[in-house]
């Protein structure tokens, strides 16, 4: 008795949330902030995924070999450049931290807060990020390449060059 | 601060296409080592990351060209436009990214215990596989090793010539092999629910207890002198060797005996001591014999010098006489002395032996001694004349037949049978009475000089000895066999070549010479 005592008044609470509810609540909107938050999301899960692979190349003692070495520099770069991409990224959002404007056509100026200068210098520098993701791409061909010699010769059964 | 866009703008541009073309590059190497092993999860892992990584190069390094194209024309606008679309490929392909590579550490996980699985169950398969394929092949060899095995130690067992025996512990025979059958005659014995008891073939019945002690503490015992008494009421000295022997199943332990019969040997053993001791009394008594004789043939002599001067009615003529009487019996005792000691070599030559021994029996029957007495004579008429002293054959057989009729009383039956020796070499006189049997303490000494059962005036006590000495003076032997209140059997056993029966007369003379 008591279940079905239960179940009707759980039934009776929906129904009213139901027919009582404003239709634009039905949904909920996205403002411009929700982007930024996702993609920085998404840098703090890629920086946490390649801490992971990291992390399960050392547990399994692969980063003896010189392929799998590669591809842990390359998840420590990657991670690097996911730190940097999220620095910059916090910056462009926080226009009263530094204030960004084109002089002419090949100069740019960085305001910064006075006694802030370094961090308009650290933004310069965050913004040649492809200084990390290119050789983390690099070191992860480099590793990949080693691997496939390695499986190949193995396949062929040769001692892997 | 300013600053030159140069760099950025140059960096971002071969950055971007530099990004591009290695994310290519991987992705083209990942997807050789997927095809290398389809089934590998780490190339796998590897090919989605590169996967993720080419999307993520093309929409980041293709939005930040456009970006800068766009920004250096003048389509601010545009860029506007586009830039929430590149955003959001880079955010999912950093989420596929992260994804991929976190459900590859659980995958992995998996990947290795199917793996380890995959190896046991072929290793499994492969056993399961060749055990089928040989099964048939493997249950032949193990059952012609089984057989072979079987047979061998059946061999063993049925084979050989001691008795082996298993046992439960209550005594019980469970198994027994053909010399066991022969010696215990098992048919003949009660049984106790078609089980025959060991324990009653033992003739003492505390050896039971002694034996099973014996296995209890040490597991087993050996070299263990038993004496066990056959249904026919026979004795049998046996050597006896056992082991405790647990069931292979738990069923309760068994015991396994060996048993060897050494009647033969104890009987041998016996003998040896007795013609050891005849032979130092032949000795001894040879000895006597000569030193007492010479001083008697004086006497003897002087004694009848006596007699020729005396009248025969006169007093002292009786008394040299009585001299005389007694001189000559104590001569004839030194007689049978040298006799039992041989120290004279037999006069032989070839004598038949039924013709003597019917010869013998007519002198008895013709004396009275075997009036009431039946007798059988079982000749073996192939038996060739033999190198014999006839004269002390015959007093051989007079004092075994006297000894028999004495033995049997008034009424009895007396068997002389002839037979040769199965072993070649010898015949065999048995003469056999159904008298009273001689008691077992006493069959050791009736070879001995001067030992008889008969009241004194009866007996000497020298005829059985001075039977043995011709006996063996003729290269020979005699062996008796008593059961008391059953009889006795006396074996006489002779040479049938003269070569044997001489070697044994030129020890005698030698013997006789020293």
């Amino acid at each position: 008795m008591s279940v079905l005592r239960a179940a009707a008044s759980l039934t009776g609470l929906l129904m009213g949330v139901l027919l009582t509810a404003d239709p634009a609540g039905a949904t909920q909107t996205h403002g411009a902030p929700e982007g930024l938050y996702v993609h920085q999301i998404a840098h703090l899960f890629f920086i946490v995924s390649m801490g992971t692979l990291e992390f399960w190349l050392r547990q399994r003692n692969l980063v003896r070999e010189q392929g799998w070495k590669y591809i842990q520099l390359a998840a420590i770069l990657f991670i690097l450049w996911n730190l940097g991409a999220m620095t910059v990224h916090f910056m462009d959002e926080h226009l009263d931290l530094l204030g960004i404007r084109k002089v002419g056509f090949w100069r740019i100026h960085i305001d910064s807060l006075p006694g802030h200068f370094g961090l308009a210098l650290l933004y310069y520098l965050l913004k040649l990020d492809h200084l990390l993701c290119v050789p983390a791409m690099y070191f992860l061909y480099r590793g990949l390449r080693r691997l496939l010699a390695e499986a190949e010769a193995e396949s062929a059964g040769e001692s892997p060059p | 601060m300013t600053a030159s866009f140069v760099p950025i703008l140059l960096v971002d541009v071969a950055g971007s296409l530099g990004m591009i073309l290695l994310a290519f590059l991987c992705l083209r190497l990942a997807l050789r080592l997927r095809l290398l092993a389809p089934t590998n999860i780490i190339w796998t892992y590897l090919l989605w990351l590169c996967y993720a990584l080419s999307i993520f190069a093309v929409s980041r390094s293709a939005g930040h060209i456009l970006k800068q194209l766009l920004l250096m024309t003048g389509h601010a606008a545009i860029w506007a436009e586009i830039r929430p679309y590149s955003g959001a490929v880079n955010s999912f392909s950093f989420m596929v990214v992260g994804a991929v590579t976190l459900f590859f550490e659980r995958s992995w996980q998996i990947y290795q215990q199917i793996s380890k699985d995959k190896q046991a169950l072929q290793v499994a398969h492969a056993q399961l596989l060749d055990l089928n394929q040989n099964l048939e092949s493997r249950v032949r060899e193990r059952t012609m090793a089984l057989t072979l095995s079987e047979a061998k130690y059946r061999r063993i067992f049925e084979g050989s010539r001691d008795m082996v025996a298993v046992v439960d512990g209550e005594g019980r025979i469970l198994d027994l092999n053909p010399a066991g059958h022969r010696l215990l005659s098992p048919a003949a014995a009660p049984s106790v629910a078609g089980k025959i008891d060991f324990k009653c073939y033992l003739a003492q019945r505390r050896d039971w207890e002694q034996l099973t002690a014996a296995l209890r503490g040490a597991g087993a015992v050996s070299s263990l002198e038993l004496d066990l008494v056959l249904p026919d009421g026979s004795a049998r000295r046996t050597l006896l060797s056992g082991s405790l022997a647990e069931g292979p199943q738990g069923e309760p332990p068994t015991i396994h005996l060996m048993i060897k019969d050494i009647e033969q040997q104890r009987r041998m053993r016996e003998q040896m001591a007795q013609a050891e001791k005849l032979a130092s009394i032949g000795e001894l008594s040879a000895g006597v014999a000569h030193e007492i004789n010479n001083p008697l043939g004086i006497i003897l002599g002087y004694t009848q010098l006596m007699l020729r001067g005396e009248r025969p009615e006169t007093e002292r003529f009786q008394d040299l006489k009585t001299i005389e009487k007694h001189v000559r019996h104590c001569q004839s005792i030194i007689g049978d002395l040298l006799s039992f000691a041989r120290s004279s070599p037999p006069q032989r030559g070839p004598v038949d032996i039924h013709p003597l021994i019917d010869e013998v029996l007519q002198f008895m029957q013709y004396q009275g001694d075997l009036a009431q007495i039946e007798i059988h004579k079982i000749y073996d008429d192939h038996i060739a004349p033999l190198h014999l002293d006839a004269k002390k054959i015959k007093q051989v057989l007079i004092n075994l037949i006297m000894n028999a009729s004495y033995a049997m009383g008034k009424r009895g039956t007396l068997t002389l049978t002839t037979r040769r020796d199965p072993a070649g070499g010898h015949m065999i006189l048995d003469v056999a009475d159904t008298g009273c049997g001689i008691h077992p303490k006493d069959l050791a000494r009736i070879f001995d000089p001067f030992f008889t059962t008969k009241p004194t005036d009866q007996g000497t006590g020298l005829g059985l000895s001075v039977s043995y000495g011709i006996i063996k003076n003729h290269g020979g032997d005699i062996r008796v066999a008593s059961r008391a209140g059953q009889g006795t059997t006396f074996s006489i056993l002779l040479p049938l070549s003269p070569a044997a029966g001489d070697a044994s007369d030129a020890g005698a003379e030698k013997a006789d010479g020293s």
